[in-house]
């Protein structure tokens, strides 16, 4: 899916990210975790291509990002209130996003009724432009327009930082079921290492922008990441 | 905390803004404009009695004066409408903090009074007393009079604060106003009711009796109270905003057969129509298609059509200009999103063109209505608009890839330079005054119809082109890409 190689971004000197190859394959949930300067979502932006990184390439499905346009058809991503419209009321920016990818009114509706359950009746119907929603409600339109498009390749920074604890719980069963029925690959990074243990195949533990540990998912990645992040 | 203490907060916040984030030669010309504009307004006050017995001769300027003063607050509180914003939000950070509330509220309407619109009326209105009244009327009389003048001010100045807080205003005010001054002037013209005779016996009786002068001051006060207690009982963030209405959702079904362009159209649409400082420029654009029936008569009567050009540049393009300048800036706070949608850059950059010529299609087909002054007025305004849509629009497109400066929509326009460099002063010279330029040597030298003809054809031959145009375009776009995204990410 995604092959890295010599990837290198610094800004003034100081390096943000430093990855020499990684192999990312589809129906992978990786987990990305790291303290914050570790180059995450620097990393995210370039997979993206909304930075150019110094030196190095990203191919998505073995062509460039930085060159061809083709990605964006299967790729989807959320990262910061960046992403969204704010001046679309929420229905009007799932149409948008709908529409960008030939989804029809009708397909996005029966889409968004499958999420009924996650927006709890905050979102919805409610009369008001995106900007005037709380940041945890952003970041579930966010998501779920994200999802929407039913991408290959689904990119989350920190989702579950910004939700409460039952959507958390709820997201972390709606990655596990994206990832296993349609073979979507998911990058998300946290820093619940809790969440991130339970839902990702695939741990890597960034450092200075740096991957300093490729490890399983599960109990024992749980483990080593409190050995890891435990104060000295 | 102390009122100073806030107002320093304030200083710091003016002089740390984004905007004042600028480079020294802006700053240095922007210094200059002001001062040229506050320069301006007091020479009008010193010049104005001269003025005054010039266009009217025979009579007392003091009289001419006092008999508009009416006016004066009367389209004073239009502007206020307009221009005055509510200082409401910048005491949020102070609301849990251990601040008395009374002195919140002192610094509330202290803040608010610091305001270009009551600080000007000052340079006209004590020049002119120093000048005219002291002579005639005496020190007491002085005084009194530009005491109530300020009392005036305040006065006005609190009844905006006020209903602008209950949230009444609306644009209705702003016409209800309009048409009570348009009536008042009416009355005036067919003779009906002399209001500027009540206006000028009003305030002539001011300078006779000073006393009279505790009037407007007990008004100035009633209002500073009324406002000052609804704030008293109203100092909850949610209460000191305006209310805001339920939003529907929209969609522009005509667009809907354009496909992705069509869609790019219509979010540039709803992002004009729905924050604020897009709407301001819009309605600019609106105003300036007035502008024909103050210049067109005069020029067309002296016959000089090089500057009926430029009039007609500014009428049919000048939204070019306006919203071009800020192309993909308007979109900065969601620029990341438009680069990782599924968004082809071809489309993304042909559905701005296709903006431009439909805005600039409707300017030009309102404006055709001028014909009825003038024939010549129709072949200039239709080069002027093929020159518009053919050359400036790529122009403006172009110039906008070097735009990296992130800009906040819900600020108004007003007096707003946030994002403005040296380069949108530079292109704004270049597409208006290039071709007048042109127009000007060929019709001097050639002929009419020789400059006629010329413009509209570097407009057509634009228009033909746009197909590799754009591909360029798209090219330019492309590599200062993640310029202008690093850019807008910088708030």
């Amino acid at each position: 899916m995604i092959s890295i190689k010599n990837l290198q971004k610094s800004y003034k000197g100081i390096t943000a990210v430093d990855i020499d190859t990684l192999e990312i394959h589809a129906g992978e949930i990786i987990g990305l975790v790291g303290n914050n300067g570790a180059g995450k979502t620097t990393f995210f932006r370039l997979l993206l291509d909304l930075i150019r990184a110094n030196s190095g390439e990203i191919l998505s499905k073995g062509n460039l990002v930085t060159i061809t346009e083709e990605w964006k058809g299967y790729t989807a991503a959320y990262i910061d209130d960046g992403f969204l419209i704010d001046y679309f009321t929420p229905e009007e920016y799932f149409y948008f996003v709908g529409k960008l990818n030939q989804l029809s009114k009708g397909d996005v509706d029966d889409f968004l009724n499958n999420y009924e359950v996650f927006f709890d009746g905050a979102i919805l119907k409610k009369g008001k432009y995106i900007r005037d929603f709380s940041k945890g409600n952003q970041f579930k339109i966010g998501i779920i327009a994200a999802l929407l498009t039913n991408p290959e390749l689904l990119i989350l920074d920190e989702p579950f930082a910004n939700l409460d604890p039952t959507s958390q719980l709820r997201l972390v069963d709606m990655i596990k079921k994206m990832a296993s029925d349609h073979r979507m690959c998911i990058i998300v990074s946290s820093h619940d290492i809790n969440h991130v243990s339970e839902v990702s195949s695939r741990i890597l533990l960034m450092e200075k922008g740096k991957i300093i540990k490729d490890i399983a998912g599960g109990e024992a990645a749980y483990d080593e990441m409190v050995e890891y992040f435990k104060v000295k | 905390m102390t009122l100073s203490t806030f107002l320093a907060h304030q200083w710091h916040s003016f002089w740390r803004a984004r905007n004042a984030n600028k480079s020294l030669v802006l700053q240095i010309i922007l210094g200059i404009f002001y001062l040229l504009v506050f320069l301006e307004i007091a020479g009008l006050g010193i010049f104005l009695p001269y003025l005054i017995k010039e266009s009217m001769p025979g009579k007392d300027p003091v009289v001419v004066f006092c008999s508009y003063i009416i006016y004066y607050f009367l389209v004073g509180l239009l502007f206020r409408f307009q221009l005055q914003e509510l200082p409401s939000l910048s005491i949020q950070p102070y609301l849990t903090q251990n601040i008395k509330r009374s002195s919140m509220l002192r610094f509330l309407n202290v803040r608010s009074l610091v305001h270009v619109i009551n600080i000007l009326p000052l340079f006209v209105f004590i020049p002119f007393s120093v000048d005219v009244i002291l002579p005639a009327y005496g020190s007491i009389a002085t005084i009194c009079f530009l005491l109530s003048m300020l009392a005036l001010v305040v006065n006005n100045h609190f009844l905006n604060m006020y209903i602008k807080r209950k949230s009444i205003v609306s644009s209705w005010w702003f016409f209800i106003i309009v048409i009570v001054i348009a009536v008042l002037k009416g009355f005036d013209y067919f003779k009906i009711i002399f209001f500027e005779k009540i206006s000028d016996s009003v305030f002539i009786g001011l300078l006779h009796h000073p006393w009279l002068c505790s009037i407007p001051l007990a008004l100035a006060i009633i209002t500073f109270l009324i406002n000052n207690n609804y704030l008293r009982s109203h100092l909850y963030i949610e209460e000191l905003v305006s209310e805001r209405k339920l939003k529907i959702s929209k969609n522009y079904s005509f667009l809907d057969k354009y496909g992705d362009v069509g869609e790019m159209i219509a979010l540039d649409l709803k992002l004009i129509f729905r924050n604020k400082r897009p709407k301001s420029l819009i309605i600019l654009s609106g105003v300036i298609l007035l502008y024909g029936f103050i210049f067109y008569p005069k020029y067309l009567e002296t016959g000089n059509y090089n500057m009926l050009f430029l009039f007609a540049l500014l009428i049919t393009g000048l939204f070019i200009s306006n919203y071009g300048q800020f192309l993909f800036a308007w979109q900065s706070s969601h620029f990341d999103g438009m680069m990782s949608y599924n968004i082809n850059m071809k489309q993304y950059i042909r559905a701005k063109f296709l903006l431009f010529v439909t805005v600039c299609s409707l300017q030009f087909l309102i404006a055709s209505f001028y014909g009825f002054m003038g024939w010549h007025i129709l072949p200039i305004q239709l080069a002027a608009f093929l020159y518009s849509i053919g050359v400036n629009s790529f122009v403006t497109i172009y110039a906008a890839t070097y735009n990296y400066k992130y800009l906040n929509l819900s600020k108004s326009a007003n007096m707003n330079f946030q994002g403005i460099g040296a380069l949108q002063w530079l292109q704004f010279l270049l597409i208006s005054f290039g071709p007048v330029g042109v127009f000007y040597l060929l019709n001097k030298f050639v002929g009419f119809w020789a400059a006629i003809i010329t413009i509209s054809s570097l407009g057509i031959i634009g228009l033909a082109l746009n197909e590799m145009i754009i591909n360029w375009l798209v090219g330019q776009f492309n590599i200062r890409k993640h310029k202008i995204l690093e850019g807008f990410r910088e708030r």
